[in-house]
């Protein structure tokens, strides 16, 4: 008989780490969440007014400011054109590596990674000084911020569908629809795409996640996104400034959860490997 | 060139310095911190989930900065903030010792926000391809936990945790958002010198200044990257 070394349970050293991390990761988002709902000075705070005042008058006064529509809206059009980009470029070359060049795939994937070694303010810096001397209307346009945005998003976007393209067997798939004498744009709307529906999603999804946290293009750009108009409200309405914050952290996060999520079901065994650009 | 060359003196090398020492000291912390975390993630057996909501949340947060990370901070650490203030109660002046939320130590703290989870991120598939029967057989062949750590363990994880570190580095070195919100323009990072070159068009001659330093800036990240993709390819071997 074979003997079974038995597990060690997890020791106390662990549970500590884990414990201080939680505290370190939780605090700062309860303190902005405290400081945008309620309206009591940190001094004055103790155990009798814990329950005080808690109020959205902030976030309210924020919805009421007329500044805060248009960005609102900026910010949703450009999500919209940066997802339909995202779809227009992405998914054919997703689907062209997977097809026809495998051996390109890992050339593909690193060029995608170029947010990483091209900081955002280096990208717009050296964008910025092409296009004055090219297309001045360009950067004048608030739509500029399109293409920015689908490179920003490339390396979530292509690992994504990516993902989700290696999960079903693309091959036979089109050979099976080409045969049956679906002309190629037949073939990707109506075997491809609702094959490969959660990684889209989640493209979908990771692409809105980077528009509506974008600051330094925006900023340096100067568009009136919604991050830059929560940047400047911040000294007007500082609560309202920190509840749009609470929102936006909320919404990104379900945003990010759902895109994950779809992905595991795409594609059991997908880990991220690399990380964030904050 | 001698824009290239101007950007690399002086004061703007004392920013480049400041910089560099930042991100460094931002991605050291932020390895060891992220390493402790998932070596201790990885004990946790029960519950199931337990290593399944760390690695979501590892996600979200690693994923997290700009503006809103800012203000977390500030409603935490500022003067006014919720534990500078608990501190005070309990007699600890955190500004009385040197600590602000927008100085070198402030913005350190605030990108560990982002650094641990993103070291996280990038062990985790390291520590799992550190498979049990290696420890089991360090142990049978009478080897302490330490020892088993020193000459099995740590070397494995050796290039994932190096790349680890660059990987934050770079993550440092390119975050400009948190910095800029944290103290409202004025830091003397890079990035946000950067930005006052470009919009300062006025100054005549200057605004090359600012491409350098762009430029500056991508051949460090190249650099950097470079080796990390290195390191990361010699992690790969070990995982499954």
């Amino acid at each position: 008989m074979a003997t079974v070394i038995s597990r060690s349970k997890t020791p106390l050293w662990a549970w500590v780490v884990i414990t201080l991390a939680a505290i370190f990761f939780i605090l700062p988002m309860l303190a902005m969440a405290r400081f945008a709902f309620q309206r009591v000075p940190v001094a004055l705070l103790g155990r009798n007014t814990l329950f005080d005042r808690w109020t959205l008058d902030g976030l309210v006064d924020m919805f009421r400011d007329p500044d805060f529509r248009p960005a609102l809206w900026l910010s949703l059009r450009i999500s919209v054109l940066t997802v339909a980009l995202t779809l227009l470029v992405m998914l054919p070359t997703a689907l062209w590596v997977n097809v026809q060049a495998p051996r390109l795939r890992s050339m593909v994937e690193t060029a995608t990674l170029l947010p990483y070694v091209v900081p955002p303010i280096a990208l717009v810096v050296g964008a910025g000084g092409a296009f004055r001397n090219l297309a001045p209307w360009f950067l004048r346009s608030d739509y500029c911020l399109v293409p920015f945005y689908a490179v920003l998003a490339m390396p979530f976007t292509f690992r994504s569908l990516d993902t989700g393209l290696r999960s079903i067997d693309l091959k036979t798939l089109i050979e099976a629809s080409r045969s049956l004498g679906a002309p190629m744009p037949t073939t990707l709307l109506r075997i491809v795409v609702p094959n490969i529906t959660s990684a889209l999603s989640g493209t979908i999804f990771l692409t809105i996640t980077v528009v509506l946290g974008e600051f330094t293009i925006a900023s340096l750009l100067l568009k009136p996104t919604l991050p830059l108009y929560m940047s400047y409200s911040q000294g007007r309405n500082p609560q309202g400034a920190l509840g749009l914050a609470v929102l936006l952290l909320a919404l990104t996060t379900l945003l990010f959860f759902a895109a994950t999520r779809l992905r595991r079901r795409g594609a059991e065994r997908y880990t991220i490997r690399i990380g964030a650009m904050p | 060139m001698s824009a290239m060359r101007e950007a690399v003196t002086g004061t703007y090398l004392d920013s480049f310095l400041y910089t560099i020492k930042l991100s460094a000291l931002s991605a050291l912390l932020g390895a060891i911190c992220g390493a402790l975390l998932t070596a201790a993630v990885m004990r946790v057996e029960r519950p199931a989930w337990a290593r399944q909501v760390v690695s979501s949340f590892a996600g979200v947060a690693a994923n997290l900065g700009g503006i809103p990370l800012a203000f977390a901070f500030l409603a935490t650490l500022g003067t006014q903030g919720l534990v500078t203030k608990a501190l005070s109660w309990f007699g600890m002046d955190l500004v009385g010792a040197g600590f602000t939320i927008s100085n070198f130590a402030g913005i350190t703290v605030v990108y560990l926000y982002f650094q641990i989870p993103l070291m996280f991120l990038v062990t985790l598939p390291a520590f799992e391809g550190l498979r049990p029967t290696w420890r089991e057989a360090a142990a049978n062949l009478g080897a302490s936990p330490t020892r088993y750590w020193r000459h099995v363990g740590l070397p494995i994880l050796a290039p994932s945790l190096l790349g680890g570190f660059l990987l934050l580095f770079a993550n440092a070195f390119s975050a400009y958002a948190t910095a800029y919100a944290l103290s409202s323009g004025g830091a003397r990072l890079i990035p946000v010198q950067i930005r006052f070159f470009l919009q300062g068009n006025t100054i005549t001659g200057k605004d090359n200044l600012g491409y350098a330093m762009a430029a500056w800036m991508i051949i460090i990240m190249v650099a950097v990257m470079g080796a990390y993709l290195l390191f990361r390819r010699r992690s790969e071997q070990w995982q499954p």
